[in-house]
């Protein structure tokens, strides 16, 4: 596509929005719950409530493969960050093994970040709490081995999630035991499941957005078949291809120009 | 220097020119008597088709295009008043769609699909260049 000159709103990739960490805020005026689809990244959260009485709580999240549903109560507030995939090692550091769709929660979250621990006192101001987490994300900084591993993330998400990890390693210089070394310890994940949810992830958004069948979708996603693309739905979904659940918020991987576009 | 040729390397020239009629409503202009080439009426810029054995000619080497495969990182973009109409059109010569019709926040629509090489192909609206 041709981008426009002139255009006021600067176009905001994904990329750029994987590359920096973005400090989001969440409300829900109702009680009610939502499905959260996985996208191997890592949280740090502070949940709270209109009511300034409420205790926030500070949320930690390994990379989530699996969806989980977030049960909320009437003027629940969440702000939090997500983190680069390649900063998953920063947060967890050697519980990143262990960390894979783990949350978590009170002292344990304190103790991996325990920058933020001040925070969960009643009256704490969303802005006390924003200025925290900014602090937070740019007093750990990453190392050489997450930024190379970012390289390789980026290629994952330009193809797709369609490129081996044979591919993959060898366009970064070295061997597919290497890549996954050096993904286990910044991802916490195998590069074959990160490339994995990518692909879901595409494969979503072609079924709903492509005007095609789901075949088509399959076919263009990478998959072996149509019942290999059911397979990763339920695997990541927990739904079927014909049957996506409306309003499905997808993770916000995507840049600033488009927004987020529920199913 | 000028931008003389788009050219893409495909399996079957004759096939290409054919369904690149079909499917976008181009007409040819050239075809070698090998039919190892082609060229299609796209005015200043040639839109070219040759066979992909031809570059061992020259000792060139590249990632062929594989309609089962990633496609490469480029595309060609065609220019039409009405997409939705031009997307089926194209989807019924056998086209696989990758983005339906859409309207970006500056108000062109663009859509894209794929050829029957698997490569990259917007059809989108004009660019409004007036200031």
């Amino acid at each position: 596509m041709r981008l426009p000159d002139g255009y006021q709103e600067r176009v905001f990739t994904p990329q750029q929005a994987r590359s920096v960490e973005a400090v989001w805020r969440h409300e829900e005026l109702q009680a009610g719950r939502s499905l959260i689809l996985p996208d191997g990244r890592c949280d740090v959260i502070v949940r709270y409530n209109a009511d300034p009485m409420v205790v926030p709580r500070l949320v930690v999240s390994g990379p989530a493969t699996q969806p989980y549903w977030v049960t909320f109560e009437a003027g629940d507030r969440w702000i939090g960050v997500r983190l680069r995939p390649e900063r998953g090692g920063v947060l967890w550091g050697d519980d990143l093994g262990c960390a894979k769709d783990q949350v978590a929660l009170e002292d344990e979250a304190e103790d991996l970040v325990p920058e933020l621990a001040g925070l969960c006192v009643a009256g704490v101001s969303a802005k006390d709490l924003r200025q925290a987490l900014v602090r937070f994300v740019e007093g750990r900084p990453l190392s050489p081995e997450g930024h190379r591993a970012g390289e390789s993330v980026r290629r994952v998400h330009l193809t797709g999630g369609r490129f081996s990890v044979a591919e993959l390693a060898a366009r970064a210089g070295c061997s597919t035991r290497h890549l996954n070394r050096m993904f286990a310890g910044t991802v916490g994940l195998s590069v074959k499941t990160y490339a994995s949810l990518v692909r879901f992830h595409r494969a979503l958004r072609l079924v709903c957005e492509a005007g095609g069948s789901l075949s088509d979708a399959a076919f263009e996603a990478g998959y072996a078949d149509q019942a290999h693309m059911t397979r990763a739905m339920r695997r990541f979904g927990g739904f079927v291809p014909s049957d996506i659940p409306e309003g499905l918020i997808r993770p916000d991987v995507s840049g600033g120009l488009w927004g987020n576009r529920a199913a | 220097m000028k931008l003389g040729y788009t050219i893409i390397y495909v399996k079957n020239v004759p096939e290409t020119v054919a369904f690149y009629e079909a499917a976008f409503g181009l007409t040819q202009r050239f075809m070698h008597e090998s039919t190892l080439y082609a060229e299609m009426e796209t005015g200043d810029t040639v839109l070219s088709f040759s066979a992909e054995e031809v570059i061992e000619l020259d000792g060139l080497a590249f990632a062929p295009n594989e309609k089962s495969a990633i496609p490469a990182g480029w595309e060609i973009c065609f220019i039409t008043e009405d997409v939705p109409d031009a997307f089926e059109k194209a989807l019924a010569a056998g086209c696989s769609p990758v983005s339906k019709p859409h309207e970006v926040p500056w108000g062109q629509t663009i859509s894209y699909v794929r050829d029957l090489n698997g490569c990259l192909v917007e059809i989108a609206t004009p660019m409004n260049l007036e200031g």
